[in-house]
């Protein structure tokens, strides 16, 4: 399946040399080339110029609510864990209104991929500046250099329990799609910070700044090796997030940590093979033959 | 029979035990029981109490003054003195008399001023002796039992348990001097402690002890064990929601902890397993305690596109939190149920405490125009009834409903009659026939404004909050802006035509009446119980509890309203927020309003007295009874 048939055909709406174009086409290059069923693929968007690209993607698109992405994500893959679930959405999104829910979903770990659209500003809005942008630097809609720390959303999701968690560059489309597909092969809670230019209100990140203040992995072992080499392989994750330059590729996998999935069914037996959108609930228009005595003992006098 | 039972103490001292012993001790006597529940927002140490109803007809509310109150502490004699009848029946431990009744840490200042007036003009001392005295005067049977004392010698306990089976103790006193067997008590202690054998054997030694003791003070009848052979359920009404939504096919249930809504939430994980009568699984949710309400409503959303019966529950700050998320499900056409207990705002407000304020607010909540239904539930049976129905509305209409429910509701319990089938309705379902070259259209224009439904992983199929096309995708085009705003307006009136009388409104008490008290809620049950009373006054009195409250039924309500001399509005609120409802809706102003918004529910005897107080001329009544 060429990557053209993943194309919805609706026309996608965002500005000349917008970093969502090479986000687009790589994703739909890696599901062509994992031969994804597009009925199974779910892509959950936030708001912003990010959340659009469900809607340009031939698979079931859910564009949520602004920061609400995870959470809507969340339900729809504990009521069907068949589906392969998916998030997009922007810095702001995902990092600023929507950080409980980031931080949530690396808590519980149910095996979702969320792509961080990550451009420093809010671009739909005109150019505001988003939880990642750095202190001091002023970018072109800013009336003053901004005032706040920017945070770091692989050293987040690490804290957080994530056990996969990638960086990547939007226009290196090859690149990213070997990224996307190692993060839809994991399971588990995955975060890939994609650095997506925005040539409309981000004068400071463009290609020159990317060449200069980036550098891909080499050599670099992402997977911990055993639960006992966890602490080590995040301190040295810490210490790659520490240097000067954003550093590309697969940062950090951890196979050690149970699914929610996984421990959703470790406490309900039922929920493996049943999980809630495969439960039948009525029997031809009534409801089931549940024995009032068996299941609401403790009720009865 | 006819009988009111305080029992008070502090909270964390074994009231909710003592409660519940005592309901379920009088329901296993065939009485009908209601109980609610009052109690500080606090873990340990303020004051609550269980007010108790146990009759020989069906009831459903709370009655003062009280024929019997049972002090575990002189706080609550202090508290609760005033609502015992003469003649009626005190009991307390006997070491409490020496105690002060004003110079209590936990009690607040404000009830001290006035506890400490009311002594001054009922010439009362500041001690319990005193007030023990007092009452005594009045022709009531007060009853100092010496626990301490009487359990170490009979028993030869280590002080320590002593304290712990207080609330025990007082229970059985109070319910042999109500004319009740050791039997039908021991039996109710087997059950409450059945899975703590230790804690079940010493329970039943004191209540021995106590029996024995008090067997010399019974002045009253016997009361006569009925034996019911119907089968009966004894629930809080956030039981009965739990019930129903498990029966109602729920199959995921989301939440963030809050009073007075998380209970219903571990019931369902407590009796997460369906079983069938060979004991096979046939049913199990998955409930999810999520980071905040905001994931709630967006889980419980992405769980019912997947097609799994899903809803949250929640109370007023939460429903809050869920306004956005709302308004995406009105626009997608979201089959999700929010169970909504309403509870003192505004704010945090009172939080343990009953209220009927958010009418309103659930009706109007969410930006941008939708449709929704409101469902409000007036007691534990239809609470039960409502959540299966919430459910299949939800899913008939693809619409977001909002089951509305109360404090009262909520933590009052009761019995109710068992129902073992409900009727299950999925809606339109997508049939899985494309013709060639077609492509599924999640929001297809239909004639009768219904999309048929496909489950995600089903088709592909695009949602949006944003104005979409057939398919789902972002559409500005004001010719589709408009067909797709009214296919998901137009779902009221279909609502309003298609839904049952009984769903709208229900009259209780004479077909044909003078007067008229329209109420919502856990207040039905004061204005029903309060009938009686009210046709006494030669006018012949009806209730008309309003259950649909989106869409409103105005024409049907209209009707019944226009048929009466006079309409009283009672609900637990400061506006009237039904009868502003009944004004915008149906464009009839309902001027008499007996309201309520101390946060504890209405009682009949304040219904039959509002009642006749609006018949002498006043318009609008604040109640304010209950500690």
């Amino acid at each position: 399946m060429s990557s053209f048939e993943w194309s919805s055909g609706v026309w996608p709406d965002w500005c000349q040399g917008c970093g969502n174009f090479g986000i687009f086409t790589a994703l739909r290059m890696a599901l062509a080339e994992m031969g994804m069923d597009r009925k199974r693929v779910v892509l959950v968007s936030g708001i912003g110029c990010s959340g659009k690209i469900p809607h340009f993607v031939k698979a079931t698109g859910v564009h949520a609510l602004h920061g609400r992405s995870i959470p809507f994500a969340t339900g729809i893959k504990i009521a069907n864990p068949n589906l392969k679930v998916v998030v997009h959405g922007g810095d702001g999104d995902l990092l600023g209104i929507g950080m409980g829910h980031f931080v949530a979903l690396g808590r519980r770990n149910p095996d979702i991929l969320v792509m961080i659209h990550n451009n420093w500003v809010y671009g739909l809005t005109k150019g505001q500046a988003s939880p990642t942008l750095g202190r001091g630097i002023r970018t072109k809609a800013l009336a003053f250099p901004n005032i706040n720390d920017p945070v770091n959303p692989i050293l987040i999701g690490m804290a957080s329990g994530y056990t996969f968690l990638a960086r990547s560059y939007a226009y290196n489309a090859e690149h990213l799609k070997e990224v996307i597909k190692a993060g839809l092969s994991h399971r588990g809670a995955g975060a890939i910070e994609i650095i997506q230019p925005c040539p409309t209100w981000n004068n400071i990140v463009n290609m020159e700044w990317v060449a200069q203040n980036t550098q891909y992995l080499s050599g670099w072992d992402p997977v911990v090796a055993s639960e006992d080499d966890l602490l080590k392989k995040m301190q040295e994750v810490m210490r790659l997030e520490s240097m000067d330059k954003k550093q590309l590729g697969i940062i950090f996998e951890n196979r050690f940590k149970e699914t929610f999935e996984d421990r959703l069914a470790s406490i309900n037996g039922y929920y493996k093979d049943n999980p809630p959108a495969r439960q039948r609930i009525e029997d031809e228009g009534s409801s089931l033959p549940v024995s009032m005595d068996k299941t609401f003992g403790r009720y009865m006098v | 029979m006819d009988v009111n039972v305080v029992i008070g103490g502090p909270q964390g001292g074994g009231i909710e035990t003592a409660g519940m012993l005592a309901v379920r001790t009088l329901v296993m006597a065939g009485l009908e029981v209601f109980g609610d529940r009052e109690y500080h927002s606090n873990i340990k140490g303020k004051h609550s109490y269980f007010h108790i109803r146990a009759a020989d007809r069906p009831v459903g509310s709370i009655r003062y003054p009280v024929d019997v109150l049972g002090a575990l502490d002189a706080e609550t004699l202090g508290t609760h003195f005033h609502e015992v009848k003469d003649g009626g029946v005190v009991v307390y431990d006997s070491a409490l008399s020496s105690k002060s009744l004003t110079r209590i840490p936990s009690l607040d200042p404000i009830r001290v001023e006035r506890l400490k007036e009311d002594l001054l003009e009922r010439k009362i001392g500041e001690t319990v002796e005193a007030l023990s005295q007092y009452l005594g005067s009045r022709g009531t049977q007060v009853v100092p039992i010496p626990f301490s004392k009487l359990l170490s010698e009979v028993l030869k306990f280590p002080n320590p348990l002593i304290a712990r089976t207080m609330n025990t103790s007082i229970t059985a006193a109070l319910l042999t001097l109500m004319g009740v067997q050791q039997e039908a008590i021991s039996k109710a202690v087997g059950f409450l402690f059945r899975e703590k054998e230790e804690v079940a054997e010493l329970n039943l030694k004191v209540v021995e002890a106590v029996c024995d003791f008090v067997k010399s003070y019974v002045k009253r009848e016997p009361v006569a064990v009925r034996r019911r052979t119907e089968r009966r359920l004894l629930v809080a009404g956030n039981d009965s929601v739990a019930i129903g939504k498990l029966m109602g096919g729920l199959r995921l249930q989301t939440y963030y902890p809050i009073t007075p809504a998380a209970d219903e939430s571990f019931d369902i994980e407590e009796n997460f397993e369906l079983r069938d009568s060979a004991g096979n699984i046939i049913g199990n949710p998955v409930v999810v305690q999520t980071e905040d309400e905001i994931s709630a409503i967006a889980m419980a959303i992405g769980g019912a596109l997947a097609g799994t019966r899903s809803a949250t529950s929640t109370s007023g700050p939460g429903f809050s939190l869920m306004a956005e998320g709302l308004s995406w499900a009105g626009n997608n056409e979201v089959p999700v149920v929010i169970t909504h207990y309403q509870r003192g705002g505004p704010s945090t407000g009172l939080p343990t405490r009953h209220s009927q304020s958010d009418l309103l607010f659930t009706i109007f909540a969410g930006h941008g125009e939708f449709a929704r239904i409101v469902l409000a539930s007036g007691d534990h049976r239809e609470a039960m009834a409502d959540a299966v129905k919430s459910l299949n509305y939800a899913e008939r209409y693809q619409v977001p409903v909002i089951h509305l429910l109360d404090k009262g509701v909520a933590n009052c319990v009761t019995t109710t009659t068992l129902e073992e089938r409900f009727e299950i309705t999925r809606g339109k379902r997508f049939d899985g026939v494309l013709k060639e070259g077609e492509v599924y259209r999640r929001f297809r224009f239909t004639d009768d404004g219904i999309s048929p439904r496909a489950f995600l992983g089903e088709e592909t199929m695009w949602y949006s909050g944003d104005e979409h096309n057939e398919l789902g995708n972002i559409c500005e085009d004001p010719l589709n802006r408009n067909r797709m705003y009214a296919k998901r307006m137009e779902k009221s009136r279909r609502i309003m035509e298609e839904a049952p009388d009984e769903d709208k409104a229900l009259l209780h008490g004479p077909e044909r009446y003078d007067d008229l008290i329209l109420t919502w809620g856990i207040t039905k049950g004061a204005a029903v119980d309060a009938l009686e009373s009210m046709g006494r006054l030669g006018r012949r009195v009806a209730v008309l509890q309003v259950r649909m409250m989106e869409p409103f039924p105005g024409s049907y309500i209209s009707k019944f309203l226009s048929e009466a001399a006079q309409v009283i509005d009672v609900e637990a609120n400061y506006l009237g927020q039904l009868a502003e409802l009944v004004r915008l809706r149906c464009g009839m102003v309902v001027r008499n309003r007996v309201l309520k918004y101390t946060g504890r529910i209405v009682t009949e005897d304040e219904v039959a007295s509002s009642y006749e107080r609006i018949l002498k001329g006043e318009e609008r009544i604040v109640l304010w009874g209950g500690e």
